[in-house]
């Protein structure tokens, strides 16, 4: 790191002095002029072209019904109204909402206790399991599905065969062709792919807790459990609310997933017990092309997106007085 | 150089991949094979051999440039439209499954990719000289046909004849389903008491799937009417349900579900099924599948529904559209033409496959009564083409994939339905379901602002 | 007692004999059971997969990892799977290759990393260091973005495409994903930390503003740097989502497009579309191996102090 003052400068009298600012002082840093506004420029411009306006023809998109990209005709409201007594959609939301919640309920409490014990483990050791629980989130969603429906094939798959060798039993179990095994199946591939992701995150908050609070806790007298509920958790209120807000915000966008694990009905499921939120988006608007219709399905995902991370934020400031 | 660059080693090493690989990219992709006259896009393995054999005839016979492709349909079809409507390139011909015409025809008439060929049809003849009900699957209530049919697919029923003679079935009197049911259930029984029955009589899918469509085509039921509108709630279809239910789940029933490839080759042979749906292609499938019963198999038309009534059914079919963007139509309509009409192409297309052909003026080539030994020497191709013309139409309409898919449902509820209540207000069940299948698609179809009305 | 569950009660064994050893410790040792169970759970996939595309189809199911080592012959063990490939496969648009989807995957995600790390770095560096009108009313505007999902603005993205021209092209997916907000806060925050004193030092010795940026501040960063490109590098190699919808012809393909179509195609010969997949795997796992700490620290910095 080495200080500009001293790097090699060609004859010093030809370098132009800023006028403005006498040797020594401190420039303010209102007189930059139009530097930031140029360095902003392609971001304002990309978004403005490619955020903004999609943005704004979104919201109007969902009142037409269209055939593809170039035709489209005006219905009002028909596509909400037509949302709302779509049995397959509500089945698409059911989906969605049960697993958000199972990412919460299950996936979290996995990640913490993972990123506790693996918060007291030695450096190179640490440093090593980290690597190795975090890997499978190196691999993209469709890759995953694509392996674990190998995996959870009846008899030969790996996950059958584990259980088989274990318990005894479980050799012949149809995961994917079972409706009622669809989503525990997808549970199950979204920990491999998750836990080691947010563990890393609770591991992070771990390593900044104040070690004196924790003492000085112990020192009166409480219990290792108490130390971790009334000292350590609430100094992680940041990140678990973070990690939280972004599990839910991800369950309800969860696509690729389901769709490569499910793939021989295209990420539906027997009687659409895998059928997700986005994947409802998916087919209705490029299987099917009506744009319109999957506009309505996202603003729908978007306002309950929106809705749930504003109750999440509420609860963290209520749990912080 | 490395450590100089501002953002560090990896964004350097990734920047350099970047420019290397778009430079791979343009090389490789910047100058492919010059564009062939014509592309063409088979969706079977079998199509796709035959057409690459039959192409380089009419390559000399017009002095162009011919491509033949392959590719699964299932990637197919959502890409093709996507591919027509966002105004990429689309090959000229591509050949189409059967009832799949809705998918590309449910938007306005100008969103269609498909070039109408109507007018060459009427000009050539093509609606008298080909079986007129296979144009029903490749037309539009309005009248426009989008693509060429390329066969006819009537139905038989294949059976073991050392079975049936052993069995004391007399094939000739079979003419209406009820004698069928009558002898199946003399037949379908325990035969050496160990408690498992040893012959079914037919063999069907227990889930309905294309038997019952086929069934159901043959009653004179369809899915949606020549004027596009919902047609299977009905009491056809109600009859069609209620019989299917009792041969495949009733206490007397008379079908078996002897699946596919092995175990359907297993079920033959060992006699556990005496007799099998055969439209013409899967007549091939049983030979090429089954070779050790060469011989002992024959074939006979379906016992009609009412005395005197259809003989056969049909099952699946292809068709060939020509893409609207193509820019030599008139050359994308002889090589239909030529793939699915000449003579010659016909002949090795029937001897190859035992498909016969959709003409009718072809059916005096010889090939057709020659005797096939697989099937006890009969000149099956003889015994299709006087059935083909009562093939039933099966209309199509952009509804018709989840029509299929909610008629599967509504009969998946009536197997629950029937084996927990049996004869006991079947009817009524049935009806419950077909309507409420039938809502679900009028849903659909109230919202669909494009699905062109009858004139 | 088939080995699984031998391995299983040996291990328990041993387990219980140290805790009867050292009754203290009993917490240390069930610390690492249950840290082995976690690593073993999460490994045997890979490891299932490594085995799977040696494989000889014949033999796929058989042997639930490799056949032992008795068995080993290019009868059991070979390269079919990567054989049949790389094979060329007809198609549409001519005989297609699986390097020509590597190709694609690779420039698509590395000319989008390229140019989001460029652009969002210059723009996160305006934020961090620079006061200028607007600039509170833009970060509220950044931050009310990210919380539009994307799926939401598909579909007009789509159509923009589509009247662009720019369908079915590499372009039309690199184009509108140059730049993101979540990157440049990332930037803006690591920007934050480099000391106003170094700027203005470089301002009277003429620096001009973009200089500055080059010169002093990116090298400063470079950790974030080097975590966003591995972030933005994962986004873009696993994405299928919205490649799947711009692309239409099947020579412009990226991996993840042909693997989920070789699924299908590769119902009776799983081993093909699993090579292809470890295939798949190999790049992002490089480049993490590469960058893991600044990725890590890159990651969370978001989280941990906001």
């Amino acid at each position: 790191m080495s200080s500009p003052l001293s790097a090699p400068s060609a004859a010093p009298a030809s370098r132009p002095r800023p006028s403005r600012a006498p040797a020594g002082v401190r420039v303010r840093p209102q007189e930059r002029g139009w530097a930031p506004y140029a360095f902003l420029s392609p971001y304002l411009l990309l978004t403005s072209v490619f955020f903004f306006v999609p943005f704004l023809d979104a919201i109007g998109l969902a009142f037409f019904e269209t055939n593809g990209p170039r035709t489209r005709v005006f219905v009002g409201l028909a596509n909400f109204h037509f949302l709302f007594t779509d049995s397959t959609f509500y089945r698409a939301l059911w989906n969605t909402t049960v697993f958000a919640c199972a990412s919460v309920f299950v996936q979290l409490p996995l990640s913490m206790g993972l990123a506790i014990l693996l918060n007291s483990s030695k450096g190179r050791l640490r440093g090593m399991l980290r690597l190795v629980l975090f890997s499978p989130n190196l691999v993209g969603q469709i890759f995953v599905g694509i392996l674990f429906s190998t995996l959870f094939t009846p008899r030969y798959g790996l996950i059958n065969r584990a259980f088989h060798a274990l318990f005894g039993w479980g050799l012949e179990v149809w995961w994917l062709s079972n409706p009622w095994l669809v989503m525990p199946a997808l549970v199950l591939t979204s920990l491999w792919v998750w836990v080691g992701f947010n563990m890393v995150y609770f591991l992070a908050a771990l390593q900044g807790v104040d070690r004196s609070l924790e003492e000085a806790a112990r020192i009166d007298g409480a219990s290792e459990w108490q130390v971790f509920r009334f000292v350590t958790l609430p100094s992680m209120r940041h990140v678990t609310v973070f990690v939280v807000v972004t599990s839910v915000i991800g369950s309800y966008q969860l696509f690729e997933l389901p769709l490569a694990l499910l793939h021989s009905t295209e990420g539906a499921g027997p009687e659409n017990s895998g059928l997700t939120l986005i994947t409802y988006l998916n087919n209705v608007a490029f299987h099917l092309g009506d744009l319109g219709l999957g506009s309505a399905v996202g603003w729908i995902a978007a306002l309950i997106i929106f809705f749930v991370s504003m109750i999440q934020i509420r609860v963290s400031r209520v749990l912080e007085d | 150089m490395v450590e100089k660059f501002p953002y560090g080693k990896a964004p350097f090493w990734l920047l350099a991949i970047a420019l290397a690989s778009v430079a791979g990219r343009w090389l490789v992709m910047g100058h492919g094979d010059a564009r062939a006259d014509l592309l063409i896009v088979a969706n079977s393995p079998s199509h796709f051999e035959a057409y690459k054999n039959a192409v380089p005839r009419f390559e000399r016979k017009h002095g162009v440039h011919v491509e033949v492709q392959f590719a699964h349909w299932t990637a197919l079809q959502s890409r093709l439209e996507s591919a027509m409507l966002a105004g990429a390139d689309v090959p000229d011909l591509v050949e189409l499954l059967e009832g799949s015409l809705g998918f590309f025809t449910r938007g306005p008439r100008e969103d269609v990719g498909l070039l109408d060929l109507a007018d060459r049809v009427e000009a050539e003849g093509f609606d008298r000289r080909l079986v007129a009900s296979r144009l029903s699957s490749w037309s539009t209530v309005d009248g426009r046909i989008y693509a060429l049919p390329n066969d006819v697919h009537p139905v038989m029923l294949a059976y073991r004849r050392d079975l049936v003679a052993q069995l004391g079935i007399d094939v000739t009197k079979l003419d209406t389903w009820d004698a069928f049911v009558e002898a199946g259930r003399r037949v379908t029984r325990d035969v050496d008491g160990d408690g498992v029955v040893d012959h079914y009589m037919i063999d069907l899918p227990y889930d309905g799937n294309w038997a019952l469509t086929s069934l159901l085509l043959q009653h004179g039921g369809q899915l949606f009417d020549r004027a596009g509108n919902i047609a299977f709630n009905s009491d056809i279809t109600t009859e069609v349900f209620a019989w299917y239910l009792r041969q495949t789940h009733g206490p007397r029933k008379i079908a078996y579900d002897a699946g596919w490839g092995q175990a359907l080759g297993k079920a033959m042979v060992d006699g556990l099924v005496v007799f099998y749906w055969a439209p013409d292609w899967r007549s091939r499938f049983f030979a090429d599948e089954v070779p050790s019963l060469a011989g002992h198999m024959a074939l006979m038309p379906l016992p009609a529904w009412d005395k005197g009534g259809r003989r056969t059914s049909v099952w699946g079919g292809t068709g060939l559209m020509i893409s609207r963007r193509t820019p030599r139509p008139d050359l994308a309509w002889e090589l239909a033409k030529f793939l699915y009409f000449d003579p010659t192409e016909m002949g090795k297309r029937f001897e190859a496959t035992n498909i016969i052909p959709v003409l009718r003026d072809a059916w005096t080539m010889p090939e057709l009564d020659a005797p096939n030994p697989y099937y006890s020497n009969e000149p099956i191709g003889r015994m299709y083409a006087d059935l083909a013309p009562d093939v039933p139409p099966s209309y199509v309409s952009p509804l018709t994939a989840v029509a299929g898919t909610e008629l599967d449902e509504a009969f998946s509820r009536c197997v629950s339905y029937y084996e927990r209540f049996g004869e006991e207000g079947l009817t009524d069940a049935i009806h419950r379901e077909l309507s409420r299948a039938e809502a679900y698609v009028q849903r659909l179809a109230e919202r669909a602002n494009w699905m062109a009305r009858a004139p | 007692m088939n080995p699984t569950r031998l391995v299983v009660f040996a291990a328990l064994a041993v387990f219980a004999a140290l805790c009867a050893r050292s009754p203290g410790r009993t917490l240390i040792y069930l610390r690492f059971l249950l840290l082995g169970l976690a690593a073993t759970v999460v490994l045997a996939p890979f490891a299932w997969l490594l085995a799977a595309i040696f494989k000889d189809r014949t033999v796929f199911d058989e042997y639930l990892f490799l056949p032992p080592p008795a068995e080993w012959s290019s009868r059991t063990l070979n390269l079919d799977n990567f054989r049949e490939l790389f094979r060329g496969r007809p198609s549409v648009h001519g005989t297609a290759y699986f390097w020509q989807y590597v190709l694609n995957s690779t420039a698509y995600a590395t000319v989008s990393t390229v140019l989001n790390l460029f652009f969002c770095s210059l723009a996160g560096f305006a934020l961090a260091k620079y006061d200028f009108r607007g600039k509170a009313a833009l970060l509220v505007l950044m931050l009310g973005s990210m919380t539009i999902p994307s799926a939401l603005l598909l579909p007009p993205l789509y159509n923009m495409v589509v009247d662009l021209g720019m369908v079915d092209s590499l372009t039309g997916l690199i184009v509108p994903g140059m730049v993101s907000a979540y990157g440049i806060f990332l930037f803006r925050q690591a920007c934050m930390s480099v000391p106003d004193e170094m700027l203005d030092a470089g301002r009277i010795d003429g620096c001009s503003e973009i200089a500055i940026y080059f010169r002093l501040v990116m090298p400063l960063v470079r950790p974030m740097a080097a975590a966003f490109c591995l972030m933005t590098f994962l986004g873009t190699w696993n994405s299928f989502f919205t490649p799947n919808v711009f692309l239409q012809t099947q020579k412009n393909f990226t991996l993840p497009i042909v693997l989920y179509m070789y699924v299908n195609d590769y119902q009776s010969n799983y081993g093909v579309f699993l090579a292809g997949t470890a295939l798949a795997m190999l790049p992002p796992m490089v480049l993490f191996l590469a960058l893991e700490k600044e990725f890590i620290s890159g990651l969370t910095s978001g989280a941990v102090k906001g």
